[in-house]
């Protein structure tokens, strides 16, 4: 499959950069997947889960407090006030981003739905990023 | 021929100075880089920033970009009030690191003067602020302890004042003026115009066929103004951490500047010491043979 360059940038440093097969961005107006040759467009984000599928089919996550993405056919960065990247060898590492992420996520303080969904969303993606 | 306890006075002295000036050296380098890490990691974003917002500047440039509501975008050929923000440091010793900046601000204000503008000052950094009080020159905002210590929140505080008055129409142009961090021997001074957004290089070869805007078009205008929220408040925060970078490279090649000096300093007294002592004992020792000359 083809694949897109994919850089998570926030003020502190790059917190992803590699070629992935598809990316799904919280949209200010929905989720929507990103997969390469994508037409360009330039858009918000809101605070939410950043879902990456990655050549070896591994699935990587990154929350995001706010941002914005500019997607162009084979490059794709996002801009971020703050993000987490939410990864590790072991349970409990997992469970200390998935900790960091949920801290970053209420420090924004979205309304309670985004609240519940992205906490479901991040408890849900720490068991396929452990497979 | 000077006094021996005199030049030993002196060359102790210069051995003190020496001392302070190479600790100085030292807290600088360690200062320097630490915020030289932060600059480079912040460099990516704001520079990635910049060129979203320039190139979505340029696309609105091959349309008739003053129909749309915000102002960020608008092409102002004749400002009548101009804000210029300036960056300089809290504290001195860091050789011509404040002067470059005063001077670009003083080139500017020049120019703006020509063109019958009327520039609001507002400054960040001491050292600055104390420069054009001393000459007189009115300031709108003075602030101190932030250029020195970086903070997010005082940051945009401050630059928001000035954004919602370009919002306001109150203001036309905003500049930033400050000295960056080039490498670890050279600052580089920006004179940035933050607002209205530089279109850069961005060519219109197409204008009918080019997209007006590449946005989702769920709401335009909610995008471009919080883009341009904050990319004004990151170039703000941005010229603060890279002008502190700037400012600890800067001091680390004075006081190093200043260590050689005072060691070249203390070699040369210290040859006007043994000399001043030679003459001391050739004077005794013509003394003593003219005594026993006159004894005979």
């Amino acid at each position: 499959m083809d694949m897109f360059e994919l850089e998570i940038l926030t003020p502190n440093g790059v917190i992803f950069h590699d070629n992935v097969i598809e990316a799904t961005f919280p949209g200010e107006e929905g989720e929507f997947g990103v997969l390469a040759h994508h037409s360009t467009v330039t858009t918000l984000l809101q605070t939410g889960v950043i879902e990456v599928a990655k050549k070896d089919n591994s699935i990587e996550a990154v929350l995001i407090d706010w941002g914005v993405v500019q997607v162009d056919s084979d490059h794709v960065t996002v801009l971020a006030d703050g993000a987490v990247a939410i990864k590790g060898d072991t349970q409990s590492s997992i469970a200390k981003s998935i900790d960091d992420a949920k801290e970053l996520m209420h420090s924004v303080a979205p309304s309670a739905s985004v609240i519940a969904s992205v906490s479901a969303k991040l408890e849900n993606l720490a068991t396929q990023v452990l497979m | 021929m000077a006094d021996l306890q005199d030049i030993k006075r002196e060359i102790k002295s210069v051995s003190n100075t020496q001392k302070t000036t190479r600790a100085m050296k030292l807290v600088s380098t360690a200062k320097l880089h630490k915020a030289k890490e932060l600059t480079e990691r912040s460099k990516m974003f704001a520079d990635k920033l910049n060129s979203i917002m320039s190139e979505i500047a340029g696309r609105l440039k091959c349309h008739s970009v003053n129909e749309i509501p915000n102002r960020s975008f608008h092409l102002i050929d004749d400002p009548k009030v101009v804000d210029i923000v300036f960056v300089t440091a809290d504290k001195g010793l860091c050789g011509g690191f404040n002067l470059h900046t005063i001077k670009a601000i003083k080139r500017l204000l020049a120019e703006f003067e020509n063109k019958n503008t009327t520039v609001r000052l507002r400054g960040v950094g001491k050292k600055g602020i104390e420069f054009f009080k001393y000459n007189k020159i009115e300031m709108l905002d003075e602030v101190i302890n932030l250029s020195s210590k970086p903070d997010l929140q005082r940051s945009d505080e401050f630059i928001s004042v000035s954004l919602n008055d370009f919002i306001a129409e109150k203001t036309d142009a905003l500049y930033i003026i400050y000295n960056g961090y080039k490498n670890m021997l050279t600052q580089e001074l920006h004179v940035n115009k933050i607002l209205p957004i530089d279109p850069g290089l961005f060519h219109c070869e197409d204008p009918i066929h080019e997209p007006y805007l590449e946005v989702e078009a769920y709401d335009q205008e909610v995008m471009l103004d919080s883009l341009t929220k904050k990319y004004v408040h990151t170039s703000m925060y941005f010229a603060l951490i890279d002008s502190v970078a700037a400012e600890h490279s800067a001091r680390m090649q004075a006081m190093d500047t200043a260590t050689n000096n005072a060691n070249e300093m203390v070699k040369s007294l210290n040859v006007k010491y043994n000399k001043a002592r030679q003459a001391a004992i050739t004077t005794e020792l013509i003394e003593i043979i003219s005594g026993v000359e006159a004894m005979r």
